[in-house]
């Protein structure tokens, strides 16, 4: 196992963090979360143009880089330091990773050149009205009619479930559980977006009454391959909660170096010290955690789902804590709006709950490891 | 990464190498330690001294001193076999902590006569370097050393010393300078232990034990030969590692604790704790620890390798480790409920009371070489780079 970045990848983060310091300074997220779309449109353009984001981890015959979840990983800790608002997550760690892994090649054929080329945005719909991102909890129906798919039932929590055009929907058929494409223009779709905590991260809810659907990915019950999506979820969610624990971090330590009481800095306070040096203990140990993740979804599948549980604890946990403490070391300033720190938090705390909650990947990690 | 080996001429892999430490390891194991303390000393030390004659001692000290001077890799390896066999380490504090002052900084007299006696456990080193008056704040420092010809004349107290009692060298700081000097009047000197003038007293700790001791010089008189360094300027040498061997050594730590909490969880399933969802909760987050605790080393290990230094995340690994170490043992008692305040002593104590033991030996473990709080401050100022604690004496 390797855990430490190429010069190639060191030059991919590099260019991604001058790019978004750049073109996604707070005041563009600021903009962009108050705008309709809750984005930046020609961002997203830029994104897929000039670097080629989107495509990153699709394969070259779909037009894509041909990386894989490391290098992903490296995006999306930028992404996450940076606070990006973009169908990003939802696009390409969500639908993007979840088409690659139904190693369906029609589906693939048919949607990742979009993803990859910026023309199209997707997500993953999985949980619904009692929460929790469970597949168990799935009660979504899929019904085979006249030889096409319908379904009916109503995704909650879904990212960006209010602007994607193309949603991936988890489902019960008769066979088991599988992965059904939804046009989100079609008929039968009814979307409303969500008033959530994170300003930076839209959530949609999703009522389907009879929409058109088509299957994607293995036949049969697909449990499996959806589990292995909800993995790859939760590790691309580790790689963002690490770049935004790092950004608060790193912003504590800037502003305890220049905010000066009782004539001194106050990061010269050991009170201070002490939770910048546990919070880089968290950093780091975030890094391991979502790292070796990522490299186990590229090399060794099999070690996915405790890695994927790990990180999903770890991160979240770090994250959270990390955007508590750069308000807590901020002060007064830290408590206002105009402060970037409850951005942080916000995204964090949302995040810490998504895809299933510390305590959730720590009974999972528990039932498999065999304590 | 291959080595040549010096036995066979051939290139050796790295997994060659496992298998070939793992063989002795496993073929001459010493079994049980003795019951008698002095036996069990003897007992060690012939295993030490079996450990050099094969060849496998010193992973990363130099050959000319008796060491294997691995490549960074197999040294990584021999960390993670040395813990996973179950022998016994070494005896004193002298091969992490001294021997790399020697190497880096002692004349080739010095090498010659103190290295390869030590690497072998022929000539045990125990480390005089804390003070009632001087803890974390080693700088202020009292023991004395007057020059007088060519010897010094030490007086002074010396605490919280392991392995004192069975020490035939005590490496030492010692003032030199006036008493205000601070950093720029301390020397490191190595007193012979044996040295009229040199009194041992065991100290009891809270355990119950004595793990440690107290020295106190009365006019012991050293030779200046047995100075490492320049006089008065013994303070730059008190951090000296050899190497990355800290980064190897974190493997250790990780492996031994990777068994440890799998012969915890263990025992939480043999008492019937883990279908509680609290217990689960609280299990699968040591297990989460502990597997961070090996990445972390294995991320550092391929940073030094691929940049030739280690990242930040290494500066934190040992107070990782140390809180790791502290709540485990206190989550095994948590679990034990009544019976986890039985001692060894007592018939119906688990394990012979061993995490008991565990939660109050580990108290130590946020205080020895250096607190929790002292890591963290230099975990900020170094790594963070906040500014330095106006109260507190110069750098």
């Amino acid at each position: 196992m390797n855990l430490t970045n190429t010069p190639e990848q060191e030059e991919l983060r590099a260019s991604v963090r001058r790019f978004l310091a750049d073109k996604s300074p707070s005041e563009a997220v600021r903009r962009s979360m108050e705008s309709d779309e809750g984005h930046d449109p020609a961002l997203w353009r830029q994104m897929a143009g000039q670097l080629g984001l989107q495509g990153i981890a699709v394969a070259e015959e779909f037009g894509g880089a041909g990386y894989g979840p490391v290098e992903l990983g490296i995006v999306l800790e930028e992404t996450g330091r940076a606070l990006l608002p973009s169908p990003f997550f939802a696009t390409v760690a969500l639908a993007g990773q979840a088409l690659t892994a139904s190693e369906d090649l029609e589906a693939q054929a048919r949607w990742l050149p979009g993803i990859a080329d910026g023309s199209l945005t997707a997500t993953v719909a999985l949980s619904e009205e009692q929460g929790g991102a469970s597949l168990d909890a799935v009660t979504t129906r899929a019904v085979l009619d006249a030889g096409s798919w319908r379904l009916t039932g109503t995704k909650m929590f879904v990212v960006d479930g209010d602007s994607a055009d193309l949603l991936l929907v988890v489902a019960r058929a008769d066979e088991g559980l599988g992965l059904f494409a939804v046009d989100a223009a079609a008929h039968g779709v009814t979307r409303t977006r969500l008033d959530a905590l994170d300003p930076t991260r839209r959530l949609g809810r999703v009522e389907l009454a009879g929409a058109p659907a088509g299957r994607v990915g293995p036949e049969g019950d697909a449990r499996e391959f959806l589990q292995r999506v909800l993995d790859l979820a939760v590790v691309a969610l580790a790689h963002e909660q690490v770049g935004g624990a790092s950004a608060c971090l790193d912003s504590a330590v800037e502003y305890a170096k220049i905010r000066v009481q009782f004539n001194r800095p106050i990061g010269s306070f050991q009170a201070i010290k002490h939770k910048c040096a546990d919070l880089l203990l968290e950093v780091e140990a975030g890094r391991s955690a979502a790292y070796s993740a990522a490299w186990y979804a590229a090399e060794d599948p099999a070690e996915l789902p405790v890695a994927a549980a790990l990180a999903g604890s770890y991160c979240s946990e770090a994250f959270t804590h990390a955007a508590k403490e750069n308000i807590q070391i901020h002060g007064g300033i830290g408590y206002t709006w105009e402060h970037d720190a409850h951005l942080y938090l916000k995204r964090a705390k949302s995040s810490e709950l998504l895809f299933g909650t510390p305590v959730r990947h720590r009974a999972r990690l528990a039932d498999l490891v065999g304590i | 990464m291959t080595t040549l080996t010096e036995q066979t001429g051939t290139v050796e892999t790295d997994e060659e190498f496992r298998a070939r430490l793992r063989g002795f390891l496993t073929e001459n194991h010493p079994g049980r330690p003795p019951k008698d303390p002095a036996e069990k000393i003897a007992w060690q030390k012939a295993w030490l001294a079996a450990l050099f004659d094969a060849g496998f001692a010193g992973p990363s000290w130099p050959r000319e001193y008796g060491g294997m001077d691995l490549p960074f890799a197999q040294q990584v390896i021999y960390q993670e076999e040395y813990a996973r066999a179950r022998v016994p380490g070494p005896l004193g504090t002298g091969l992490g902590i001294a021997a790399p002052t020697i190497i880096k900084y002692g004349t080739e007299e010095q090498k010659e006569r103190f290295l390869r006696p030590m690497l072998r456990g022929d000539s045990v080193w125990a480390q005089g370097y804390s003070e009632p008056e001087a803890g974390s704040d080693l700088q202020a420092l009292r023991t004395t050393a007057r020059r007088d010809g060519d010897e010094y004349v030490v007086n002074g107290q010396k605490v919280w010393n392991s392995s004192a009692e069975i020490a035939d060298v005590i490496f030492t700081l010692v003032r030199t300078g006036e008493p205000d000097s601070r950093q720029h009047g301390i020397s490191y000197l190595l007193v012979d232990a044996k040295a009229p003038g040199v009194t041992v007293r065991p100290l009891k700790d809270l355990t119950g034990a004595s793990a440690f001791t107290e020295i106190f010089f009365e006019d012991v008189r050293v030779p200046v030969a047995d100075r490492i360094g320049e006089e008065n300027g013994g303070w730059q040498l008190v951090r000296t590692s050899l190497g990355h061997e800290r980064a190897a050594g974190a493997m250790n730590q990780a492996a031994l604790y990777r068994r440890v909490l799998s012969e915890l969880i263990e025992l939480a399933r043999d008492r019937g704790l883990t279908g509680d969802p609290l217990v689960r909760d609280t299990l699968a987050d040591l297990e989460i620890r502990v597997r961070i605790m090996r990445l972390t080393g294995m991320r550092t290990i391929s940073d030094i390798q691929a940049k030739g230094e280690p990242g930040p995340a290494s500066s934190t690994s040992r107070l990782f480790i140390v809180q790791f170490e502290q709540d485990l043992h206190e989550i095994a008692v948590d679990l034990l409920g009544e019976y986890g305040v039985l001692g060894k002593k007592d018939p119906h104590a688990v394990q012979r009371g061993r995490w008991v033991w565990g939660f109050l030996r580990t108290r130590a473990s946020t205080i020895g070489a250096g607190t929790a709080e002292i890591q963290r401050n230099t975990i900020a100022e170094q790594v963070l780079k906040l500014p330095h604690d106006p109260a507190m004496p110069p750098r």
